[in-house]
């Protein structure tokens, strides 16, 4: 990417921001075991179905912005300014502190190697840091962490692909129901001794449900009987995650999903779906922060906000917007060198975009994901290069962190 | 009882839904299952809307949000708005469990549940509120064992999918409505609202519902597709609430889908689906699906091979589908491979202990909704997973810990958990198994055991 800041052509869409300090050095170096990290905390937010990138930040200065995107690019009460290009959907006002206080990077015509517009195939490339869908079986979360000994947690009660191949993940998500008792647990172990999968889902789960502090937490009840499913109330997942990152012994890393991102339709109006589903996101992403804010673990925390892809920069014919590619990430956190918009911008006219449609990927979402975990979770360049994003030796990692 | 065989264990619990005593499969597990080949039974349960009744109704509830924003003097929008699409939900929602939990021809209704997961519509998504059960009561039921094409058609011009993949409200650039909107707008200097294509529902039909994401399609055949159907709508205008093609919506001229041209109008949506239907990507990918879903997470490649032959030879014929799969060696593997999902577990625990309604009368479904499965409510077009892994988190198998001592404490005192077991599972019962179950302390811990045994949970 960075040949492209200095292309003639391209120079003027090129985002002030995006300077030596942004762009930082662009090969990381190994950090492991130069300092004492196992209290860094990571967090995964994983937004299903496909952000329109360019309705949450918007590209206000751009010249072709208000023609491209039309309804879409008015707001009902004014976006957020973060610079003389981009500004927050209005309902990210959580998000636009953080970024006032120097905690939050917004990274813009993000993506994945995946160019093509399925969103099953793209959940499954975003998750599993491979190039092509369905060619790995496990997560580069699950393998970043595979025999470091660090532990993994999803707040949902599957374990998402991302975090697969890790061999110590917890799950977790609200329930209406009292806890088994012990005995009964007990005796079920016995019984699972010859199927290994059964065996090892119950050993976690008790675990965490036995645990005495986990069980403590528990009675206070504050996070039962509110439903839970797999898309449940983030705000109450992003609490309850917050009380597991701050536990001395805590996870080091934890996933969220949140479900509800596909706008094909009803985008501009201000009480729609995506309006409602951003308000509900920034509400969460403020309580993980404010639950994180116990101790230091904010301040040695670092949140990556994504979605599979982007849409289409033109509205399509029905007041939303069709799967397209380029997006949008959020990197936060109090460990984070925030404040800034990061992009190499490709501009938004016809001509600029990947393949006349879509906000053109100038920054790969794994330039982002190997800045964070080589910088704060010490994952070495090697395994990175090897392990977690094999092959990707010749992405930069972003330097996105104080 | 006569001495079930292992296959009469695998007939009832991998293609059935679960019985309490396997001498209903007896005395031959293959002629069970290939008697009971044909459209699902006719739905049970009350308060069920057909879907032109389904389709007054959502008029209705539009209404009634329109007078939300301005509720009569002396009430509130609360009140107004109170039980908003509840009945109809939960009165579709319990008909599918109930309906399932007493099937005498449970390998027929497995069926609709597959389709009904394959032609996902959901009630994650608001524009289907209201439609999902006349959805699958009228376009899967009747047509799970005619030819696929005849269920591709069913499912694609079904309001229900129309309006929860957005055709509603697809537009031909070209088409008479976006120029009189255009026109509108610009008299009332506003931004016209219907401007053009919404391709949602057409790549969902080439993705999730045929030729599969492999299946050898482009981004120009998406969009030329969408173009085909462009008109087919549900109109909820005035008091006529029909599904129809309106040709002021539709895109003039030919499209191109797969290298194939097709004349404007109403035809050329039943001639794509037919080709579609047709296309050797639509025999492989409903072939490994099948396979997939009865068989094993990684289904054995001789097996998907027979089946995909069986599509093609018979012109996607599904009850020839389904007969290969019931001869098929693979399908009687005495490994049980399957994990169930929440659905399957819960349909399968209310069949084995007879106990009908009264398990989930209390809560409305809620127990389905706590195991991550709510039902009618998948979270993507793409339906629930078909996958163990991505129900054997830890806390996926806490929750059925929990729902089956819950269960097991309501109904455990009554039954003998060492009796059902062994009339239940049959030869599938291990000794470890049924030695838990001796050893439990009462009654009802004895059943919540065989409710999480390994050979209850998988299949």
């Amino acid at each position: 990417m960075n040949n492209t800041l200095f292309n003639p052509t391209r120079r003027r869409f090129v985002h002030a921001a995006l300077g030596a300090t942004a762009l930082g050095p662009l090969a990381s170096l190994s950090w492991a075991g130069t300092a004492n990290t196992s209290g860094n905390r990571f967090v995964f937010v994983i937004l299903r179905g496909g952000l329109d990138g360019l309705y949450a930040a918007p590209a206000l200065g751009d010249p072709e912005f208000a023609a491209a995107r039309g309804p879409l690019g008015q707001y009902a009460t004014p976006a957020l300014k973060l610079d003389a290009m981009f500004a927050l959907h209005p309902n990210l006002t959580g998000l636009h502190a953080m970024y006032g206080r120097g905690e939050m990077a917004v990274v813009q015509a993000v993506g994945l190697a995946y160019r093509e517009r399925s969103h099953f195939d793209a959940q499954n490339v975003l998750e599993s840091g491979g190039s092509k869908p369905f060619e790995l079986t496990t997560g580069w979360l699950g393998r970043a962490l595979n025999g470091s000994g660090a532990k993994a947690m999803a707040l949902n009660t599957a374990v998402p692909l991302v975090l697969r191949g890790s061999a110590a993940v917890d799950t977790w998500a609200p329930s209406a129901l009292p806890d088994p008792s012990a005995d009964l647990v007990a005796r079920l172990e016995r019984m699972y001794a010859g199927d290994a999968a059964l065996s090892a889902a119950l050993s976690r789960a008790k675990a965490l449900h036995f645990d005495a502090s986990m069980a403590a937490d528990m009675a206070d009840g504050a996070m039962n009987g509110k439903g839970g499913g797999r898309y449940g109330n983030f705000g109450v997942l992003a609490q309850r995650a917050a009380e597991f990152l701050v536990q001395p012994g805590g996870p080091q890393a934890a996933v969220l999903e949140v479900g509800g991102w596909d706008s094909h339709a009803n985008l501009a109006s201000p009480t729609g779906t995506l309006s409602n589903n951003l308000r509900q996101l920034d509400a969460g992403l403020d309580a993980l922060r404010t639950g994180l804010a116990t101790g230091d673990t904010w301040k040695r925390t670092v949140v990556v906000v994504v979605s599979e892809f982007g849409r289409e920069v033109a509205i399509n014919g029905t007041q939303g917007t069709d799967h397209g590619t380029g997006g949008v990430a959020f990197v936060l956190g109090g460990a984070v060198k925030g404040g800034r918009v990061v992009t190499d911008w490709p501009g938004l006219a016809k001509r600029q975009r990947y393949e006349g449609r879509d906000l053109r990927i100038t920054t790969d979402l794994r330039s982002v994901l190997k800045g964070v975990l080589s910088d704060h979770l010490q994952i070495t360049t090697a395994s990175l290069n090897t392990h977690v994003f094999a092959g990707s030796e010749a992405l930069p990692s972003l330097s996105l962190l104080a | 009882m006569s001495n079930p065989t292992l296959q009469t264990a695998i007939a009832a619990h991998r293609y059935g839904l679960g019985e309490a005593d396997l001498d209903v499969v007896q005395p031959d597990p293959q002629a069970w299952l290939l008697a009971q080949i044909g459209p699902a039974d006719a739905p049970r349960g009350d308060g069920l809307l057909g879907t032109r009744a389904a389709l007054e109704h959502v008029a209705a509830e539009k209404e009634k949000r329109q007078l939300a924003k301005n509720p009569p003097p002396g009430t509130t929008a609360e009140q107004v708005l109170a039980g908003h699409y509840r009945e109809v939900t939960l009165a579709d929602a319990r008909s599918r469990i109930l309906t399932a939990t007493s099937t005498r021809r449970p390998f027929a209704e497995r069926l609709q549940l597959f389709w009904a997961n394959h032609f996902t519509v959901s009630l994650a998504k608001g524009s289907a509120r209201g439609l999902v059960g006349a959805f699958e009561r009228d376009a899967i039921r009747p047509n799970i064992a005619g030819t696929f094409e005849a269920l591709l058609v069913a499912s694609t011009t079904h309001p229900a999918m129309l309006r929860y993949l957005d055709n509603n409200q697809s537009a031909g650039p070209h088409s008479s409505i976006v120029a009189r909107a255009a026109r509108r707008a610009a008299r009332m200097d506003e931004t016209a609202r219907i401007t053009g294509l919404n391709e949602n529902l057409a790549r969902e039909v080439l993705e999730l519902h045929t030729l599969g994401v492999q299946g050898g399609y482009t981004q120009t055949d998406v969009t030329e597709f969408a173009r085909v159907l462009t008109g087919w709508r549900v109109g909820l205008q005035d008091t006529a609430y029909t599904q129809a093609f309106e040709p002021n919506w539709h895109e003039p001229g030919r499209k191109t889908v797969l290298g194939k041209s097709y004349a404007e109008g109403p035809d050329a949506l039943r001639q794509v689906l037919h080709d579609l239907a047709r296309h050797p990507s639509t025999a492989r990918f409903i072939a490994t699906k099948l396979a997939r879903h009865f068989v094993a997470d990684t289904p054995p490649p001789a097996l998907v091979e027979r089946l995909a032959m069986a599509y093609q030879r018979s012109d996607g014929r599904l009850a020839e589908v389904y007969r290969t799969l019931i001869r098929s060696p693979e399908a009687w593997d005495a490994q049980a491979a399957k994990l169930k999902t929440p659905e399957e577990f819960v349909v399968s625990t209310v069949r084995v202990l007879g106990a009908g309604e009264r398990v989930l009368a209390r809560n409305d479904g809620g127990a389905l909704q706590g195991l991550g499965q709510r039902t009618h409510a998948a979270p993507s077009p793409a339906g629930w997973s078909d996958r163990a892994d991505d129900w054997l988190g830890p806390d996926s198998v806490w929750k059925r810990v929990e729902w089956a001592t819950r269960v097991a404490d309501r109904v455990g005192g009554g039954i003998d958990a060492r009796n059902l077991a062994d009339h239940s599972l049959g030869p599938w019962l291990t000794d470890t198994t049924r030695l838990q179950i001796e050893r439990a302390a009462d009654g009802p811990q004895a059943l919540a055991l065989l409710l999480m045994a390994p050979e209850f949970q998988r299949r």
